[in-house]
């Protein structure tokens, strides 16, 4: 076994950390958590990723005992959790509002958990001094909360929640409040401190590249239910369908019939239009209705028209989103659907050659997108 | 000129219909009890001019105050009053807390609703609220009979004309003024502050004395200078439920005034009142300014 | 998620229950025939007959309410007035004074402020009567005005003053055609408390009043200072029903509003979208 790559998921020995098993949760008709299992496992990075309402935060809750299941179980570390109220928990909380204690200091805030824990002081001022140090909160630790700047105050509540040590760190949308620059900083910063402290941490966001960018894993969830659970890349490079295709980053949707031909698949999508070839992940049916996906970014755009390829298309440039380092070109292909298209912009902007109203060809190998179904 | 009478006008009114009656008072507070109308010298000799105010400014003294602190009836009503508005702040509180906490605590559509009801007796006569004890508490009145059908008491009640009755009437007058600005602050509490508390190993007691008591503290500063600072120069009340050894300044000034007519230790007691005062307004006006400035 | 525990609901039911059975008991007591409180002795509403042959009471309730017509109208007046200084006057000489004038009235106990008037009018030789309990009570009530009137004021959106002299009105227009408009409902729900207040009092009133004129509050003070009294069960029961069915119609009417205002936002929102 490898054992420099972490993926104790795909090791059977491993026992998991927290188990969901068969669990629904209902608040009166609505069904916001409908029969899932989930393993997440120790020293995991675990993203929760899907729109509003798709049942994340409710998941999360469960987790931190804010709310009871209304079937099934979760355990931590082969426990039931069952009715444990939220202050027995060995599981901590860092809200989306911080929640931080107004009428508390810095310090006092984080010295809040484990006060309850009736150490003796000096204990917990050496691990209150400890957090500080890991946030680099230092100077900050006699100001309140409303003296502080959002960033830090997000230091503050994640320095709280971790001072009690926890098995399990839940973070709900932590990074949410913060401006785009900030945000990407302090997405490192979390990863740092995930893997200085070896905590297990669950964190919930609607924002997919941070998902990507912090999680070791990623659980795409729609309408209660689990859509695909697996690595960044796997998600990104190998979506299982349509939704997670289109949730994660951008992508051209090609919808066709599918005639497999060996280990390819032939795709005819629309009349007068060469077919499209890709090359299938599962067994596929002849004649079966197909998504073909395939992301912009290799799509490849050209002026001259390329030889040998087996994927082809013509069209026109409809519009150019020059994004600085790359750029996106939306071609109207013969059917009248848009494809997109990306290419690193390597050369000074008055040297490109394609603009508005173009004729191009776009390419792409035979492995660059993939088969979904319906 | 529309920016000069704007001011003006209400300005001058509130010269003439406030800041000159409170000067008189206090001039008056340091004249003599003159068998005369009015029943007090000296008084002043517009005829004679700047001589006539010196005249008047000389013959001024602090007897009136002098005579406040001999008789000890007087000290004793000062005293008296800050022990009953003292008492009935804390059972106010006592009361108060848990109905506000209780209605924060209700479903959103459900508050307003509420809200009305706490403010709906404010809208009728408070002479009237404080009458309607008076039948219940009565020896014989609504209450004993409800006791007595219960088996709980066999003899006719004693809490009209006494202080408790005085206690009961103010915590039902006052009791808005209680719960209005102990809910405004708890309304506007962030609920995950709770679950954070319990997060980090509150039980739903200790978290909250740790986090709601505390979240909640401008508001029960508020709530309680409302109830204290009236209370102490109130009338009603203690002339309509209290007894004759209910002993508050209100009660004392009025009829010093209407049964004395003793004007100027009527207004020396009034003077000394409003320096009470003063102790407790400022106190409440600087909460008031650390809340807006906590807030902003 | 709030939870509303066992203790939440009894503290209201008791908190209420405490707030209003006197009331009711008090309206209950209005129909007893019997002139004792102890005793029930039937059904009866004779002591309404009696309250409305009394011309004493027709006529107190007669000087009460126009002395609360008179005073609340002059209090709307000069307290929106003195708000509108305080929120937007700027610097003047004598700000810290007028602003300190408008503010110790609320916390004056009424004795102090009923005898100080008393010497006043006394002092300048003034008859007392409605007269002279209309300029107390629109003194102490203007106060209670203009810190309603200016809370309204702080939270207005000047923008949209300077937005109506952008557009070519002078100032005063600017204020008449923009503001009152807006801070109306402060405006009103300041008269309906001067209203009240004067309706409701006692002490500045004995204070100020002269044999002339005898209030409601005055009358009702007199009567059961020496205990209980039938007919005064029946003018409170008269004079509760009038303020809940007041507040009640108000507050159903506001509501209609609110709800008929969020339809049209609604509306307008699928309209647009």
């Amino acid at each position: 076994m490898n054992q420099k790559v972490f993926a104790p998921w795909d090791d059977p020995n491993q026992k998991p950390l927290i188990q969901f098993q068969n669990v629904t949760k209902k608040f009166g008709t609505f069904t916001a958590i409908d029969d899932l299992s989930l393993d997440i496992y120790e020293r995991e990075f675990f993203a929760l990723l899907g729109p509003s309402g798709c049942g994340k935060t409710t998941m999360m809750r469960m987790l931190a005992g804010f709310e009871t299941p209304t079937s099934g179980t979760i355990r931590l570390s082969g426990q039931d959790l069952g009715q444990t109220a939220p202050n027995k928990r060995a599981v901590n909380m860092m809200f989306q509002s911080y929640a931080l204690f107004p009428h508390l200091s810095v310090w006092e805030n984080i010295a809040f958990g484990l006060k309850r824990e009736s150490k003796d002081k000096d204990a917990i001022a050496a691990r209150v001094e400890e957090m500080l140090r890991l946030t680099r909160l230092g100077k900050f630790a006699k100001r309140k909360p409303h003296q502080i700047s959002g960033g830090q105050r997000q230091r503050v509540a994640l320095a709280r929640s971790l001072a009690k040590s926890p098995k399990l760190l839940l973070l709900d949308e932590p990074l949410g409040a913060l401006d785009k620059k900030l945000r990407e900083e302090t997405q490192f910063e979390l990863m740092d401190i995930q893997e200085k402290t070896g905590t297990t941490f669950v964190i919930v966001t609607h924002d997919q590249e941070e998902a990507m960018t912090v999680a070791s894993r990623v659980a795409v969830m729609d309408e209660g239910r689990l859509v695909q659970v697996a690595t960044p890349a796997d998600i990104y490079e190998a979506p299982n369908s349509v939704y997670v295709a289109d949730f994660i980053g951008d992508v051209n949707i090609i919808e066709g019939n599918a005639t497999p031909d060996g280990d390819r698949v032939r795709i005819d999508w629309a009349e007068g239009q060469p077919a499209i070839w890709g090359t299938a992940q599962k067994p596929v049916a002849s004649g079966e209705r197909i998504s073909f996906a395939i992301r912009p970014e290799k799509v490849t755009i050209s002026k001259e028209k390329p030889e040998d390829r087996r994927n082809l298309l013509e069209g026109e440039v409809i519009d150019i989103a020059y994004l600085g380092n790359i750029s996106t070109f939306h071609v109207k292909v013969g059917n009248g659907q848009i494809i997109k298209a990306q290419s690193a912009n390597t050369r000074r902007l008055a040297n490109r050659d394609i603009t508005w109203e173009d004729r191009v060809w776009l390419t792409f190998t035979e492995t660059a997108g993939v088969l979904l179904e319906g | 000129m529309r920016r000069f009478t704007l001011i003006a006008v209400p300005y001058l009114w509130l010269l003439a219909l406030f800041l000159v009656p409170f000067l008189i008072v206090l001039k008056i507070s340091l004249s003599d009890y003159a068998l005369s109308i009015p029943p007090y010298a000296p008084t002043l000799d517009f005829s004679a001019g700047w001589q006539g105010i010196k005249d008047l400014l000389s013959k001024l003294d602090f007897e009136n105050y002098v005579f406040l602190t001999e008789d000890a009836l007087y000290w004793k009503a000062y005293l008296s009053s800050l022990k009953i508005a003292l008492i009935s702040t804390v059972l106010t509180l006592l009361v108060g807390y848990p109905i506000a906490y209780g209605m924060a605590r209700a479903a959103p559509e459900w508050r307003p609703t509420l809200l009305m009801l706490v403010i709906l007796p404010f809208w009728t006569s408070f002479l009237i609220r404080v009458y309607a004890w008076m039948g219940i508490l009565a020896s014989e009145g609504v209450l004993y009979q409800f006791l007595s059908f219960l088996g709980i008491v066999d003899e006719p009640l004693k809490i009209l004309s006494t202080n408790t009755a005085v206690y009961i009437g103010i915590v039902y007058t006052y009791l808005p003024f209680m719960i209005l600005p102990i809910y405004a602050a708890l309304e506007k509490m962030d609920d995950s502050l709770i679950e954070a508390a319990e997060d980090l190993g509150c039980s739903r007691m200790s978290a909250f004395w740790l986090i709601t008591i505390p979240l909640s503290k401008s508001g029960i500063i508020a709530g309680c200078f409302l109830v204290f600072i009236p209370t102490i120069g109130e009338f009603v009340i203690p002339s309509l439920l209290g007894g004759s050894d209910t002993l508050m300044i209100g009660k004392v000034l009025w009829e010093e005034f209407f049964s004395n007519r003793d004007w100027p230790v009527a207004s020396a007691v009034a003077i000394i009142l409003l320096l009470i005062l003063v102790i407790p307004i400022v106190l409440f006006q600087r909460n008031q300014q650390l809340q807006r400035e906590a807030e902003g | 998620m709030r939870r509303f525990s066992w203790f939440n609901a009894t503290s209201l039911t008791l908190g209420f229950a405490f707030l209003y059975l006197p009331m009711v008991i008090l309206v209950i007591y209005s129909f007893n025939a019997s002139k004792l409180v102890t005793v029930w002795a039937g059904f009866s509403t004779k002591w309404y007959g009696e309250l409305l042959q009394n011309e004493d009471f027709l006529d107190a309730a007669w000087v009460t309410i126009r002395v609360a017509f008179f005073s609340s109208v002059l209090a709307t007046v000069l307290g929106t007035m003195a708000a509108t200084v305080l929120v937007r006057a700027g610097r003047f000489m004598g700000r810290g004074l007028f602003s300190g004038m408008i503010y110790a009235p609320l916390v004056m106990p009424e004795v102090i402020t009923g005898l100080s008037l008393l010497l006043l009018f006394i002092g300048i030789g003034l008859d007392r009567g409605v007269f002279t309990i209309v300029l107390a009570h629109t003194t102490f009530a203007m106060c209670y005005v203009s810190v309603v009137v200016s809370s309204r004021l702080v939270s207005f959106d000047k923008s949209l003053e300077e937005a109506a002299l952008d557009l070519g009105c002078t100032p005063f227009q600017a204020f008449r055609l923009v503001t009152l408009p807006i801070i109306a409902p402060a405006v009103i729900s300041g008269w309906l408390l001067a209203f009240t207040l004067s309706l409701d009092d006692l002490v500045i009133a004995s204070f100020t009043t002269g044999p002339s004129a005898t209030t409601l509050p005055i009358k009702i003070f007199s009567a059961v200072r020496l205990g209980v009294s039938p007919e005064i069960n029946a003018l409170s029961t008269i004079m509760i029903s009038v303020v809940t069915v007041g507040v009640i119609t108000a507050s159903i009417l506001s509501k209609r509003s609110a709800v008929a205002q969020q339809r049209d936002e609604q509306a307008a929102a699928q309209a647009t979208g």
